[in-house]
């Protein structure tokens, strides 16, 4: 039971706190993955970063802004503006996430949980076969943190995805850490939500850190992983094998060494995971 | 409830004054174990306020340093509730914000503030405008003789002009280099500010009037190079063309040219 797609090995969120230093130190870092929206603009620093950045490693695209389960009709002009920074960078996949951030009338900015119903999923079915009509390749989508979930619910998450990865061919990109904050928040087992995800279509990793209030835990992006993740990251690589996996800090950024040495535990502690894999096979 | 209408009431939630939900739509929710449903709407409704003042405080740091926390807080939630985001990129949230303050604070306030605004705004738009292609000192180099007189020219494109009547280029400096807040002063006579992007750093600069007619003209009313010396003329008499060439050549070094194409 593994996941059906080359690794990229062990990457890095590009933020423009560390362009000088990726630039001018080459870390070995495998690949980085673009936050999209930071670089659909008509010019300036952060496309000169990019291209230069873009010459050395492989790319991934993550959007934010997709909102492919929203109520409004899909924005052809954002899409068209993804599809053309697709073809100036190339990157290895591109990715969004599975919630809705634009309601009737305005932007939200933010991932909002679905429901998960057949209504929902028929919608979001037909909306990502309609983004991947035009990027012209699978669209990846990441399961989000979350804080409600609705009443109305034929599917737990889980479900949801499998069933959506079928109907519009879509590719997952299991952010573990969601998977942990969600389980907290609404007390279900985190393994089992990952366990039964359909292997075929994992394709890439995320690791990130979060706040911890004691009865909740809010998705901050702003620490370090923690233990319960890195434990659920290793058993996740046992069961799926190697997938990309990529290291997101979104705030309160850290001297880039120290980055740099998350991710070496991470490429350590997916090593070992991989290992215990070899031999149980 | 419907999916399209569960949306809608999630949306009114999060732009409401309130993080407390209205009952109905907190009805259709479910919590956890230790997450009850009221706080975690609360955190949706937190986390947009306070995601868009992020961004806001990022983009207008110097009026959030004129305020202070609390007044910039407040003027930021009426702009939001106000002019909710439009675009998918938070990039142009604050494109309303002197307007805003305008509409919103009374004149002897808004004035100053609405320009220090505009000026934030200005480094904003430099900041990712297009590259175009900016006249070097080398292009002038090998300009041929003949054709320096029939030259004409035209701002690059990230380049942006505000004409400043209060001290607000004063205050945005001492919001930078985090110095006391110079008090805000109407200038005896407006100045003509430009706000642009070279090799990838935004710079900026005020202009005497001299310098400012000489770079309307020919960007704005389109002289030619002959046309400037003739216009410099009147007040510059023989010394004209001198004053042109040491003018044309400080906009090209700053990277605030491009050349007029017929």
């Amino acid at each position: 039971m593994s996941s059906s797609f080359p690794s990229l090995g062990y990457g890095l969120g590009l933020r423009n706190e560390y362009y000088e230093q990726i630039l001018a130190q080459s870390p070995a870092v495998d690949w980085f993955e673009v936050i999209s929206e930071n670089y659909l603009v008509p010019g300036g620093k952060a496309l000169y970063y990019l291209d230069a950045i873009a010459e050395r490693y492989p790319l991934v695209m993550h959007g934010v802004s997709l909102s492919i389960g929203g109520p409004h009709a899909l924005d052809t002009e954002y899409l068209e503006q993804i599809k053309q920074l697709a073809e100036r960078i190339q990157p290895a996949w591109i990715s969004d996430h599975l919630c809705w951030s634009r309601g009737n009338a305005h932007q939200l900015h933010d991932l909002l949980p679905l429901p998960y119903t057949e209504e929902s999923l028929y919608q979001v079915a037909g909306r990502v076969r309609q983004v991947q009509d035009v990027l012209q390749r699978p669209l990846v989508l990441e399961n989000v943190s979350s804080y409600v979930r609705s009443k109305a619910d034929d599917f737990t998450e889980w479900e949801f995805l499998n069933a959506l990865a079928h109907l519009s061919g879509c590719q997952l990109l299991l952010d573990v850490n969601n998977v942990y904050v969600s389980s907290r928040n609404h007390g279900f087992d985190a393994w089992t939500f990952i366990r039964n995800l359909p292997p075929e279509s994992i394709r890439q990793l995320h690791l990130a850190g979060h706040m911890d209030y004691g009865h909740y835990v809010v998705d901050t992006h702003d620490h370090p992983v923690c233990d319960p993740v890195w434990a659920l990251y290793q058993q996740t690589l046992e069961h799926f094998g190697p997938v990309s996996t990529l290291l997101e800090r979104d705030d309160h950024f850290p001297p880039f060494e120290e980055l740099l040495t998350e991710l070496s535990k991470a490429r350590e502690l997916g090593a070992s995971a991989l290992a215990r894999r070899s031999l149980c096979a | 409830m419907r999916l399209i209408d569960w949306q809608l009431a999630f949306e009114q939630h999060l732009l409401s004054e309130t993080s407390v939900a209205n009952s109905s739509f907190a009805a259709t929710l479910l919590g956890g174990p230790t997450l009850d449903v009221d706080t975690g709407l609360a955190i949706y409704h937190n986390a947009y306020l306070s995601r868009l003042q992020e961004v806001l405080r990022h983009d207008f740091g110097a009026i959030w340093y004129w305020l202070g926390d609390d007044e910039f807080a407040l003027l930021t939630q009426a702009y939001i509730r106000r002019y909710p985001s439009a675009h998918y990129s938070l990039r142009w949230l604050g494109e309303r914000f002197a307007v805003f303050i305008l509409e919103y604070l009374v004149a002897e306030q808004s004035a100053p503030l609405a320009e220090m605004a505009r000026l934030e705004w200005a480094f904003t738009l430099a900041f990712d405008a297009p590259q175009g292609a900016p006249l070097t000192l080398n292009d002038m180099a090998q300009l041929a003789p003949e054709d320096w007189p029939t030259l004409q020219v035209i701002l690059a494109p990230s380049v942006q002009q505000l004409l400043c009547r209060f001290n607000t280029v004063a205050i945005w400096r001492a919001s930078k280099d985090e110095s006391d807040f110079p008090g805000s002063q109407a200038l005896n006579l407006a100045q003509l500010c430009l706000v642009w992007r070279h090799e990838n750093v935004c710079h900026y600069r005020s202009l005497e009037p001299g310098e400012a007619f000489a770079l309307a003209g020919m960007v704005t009313a389109g002289w030619s190079f002959s046309e400037l010396c003739a216009q410099l003329a009147v007040t510059y008499e023989e010394g004209a063309p001198l004053q042109a060439v040491t003018w044309l050549k400080q906009w090209i070094q700053d990277g605030l040219l491009e050349r007029r194409v017929p």
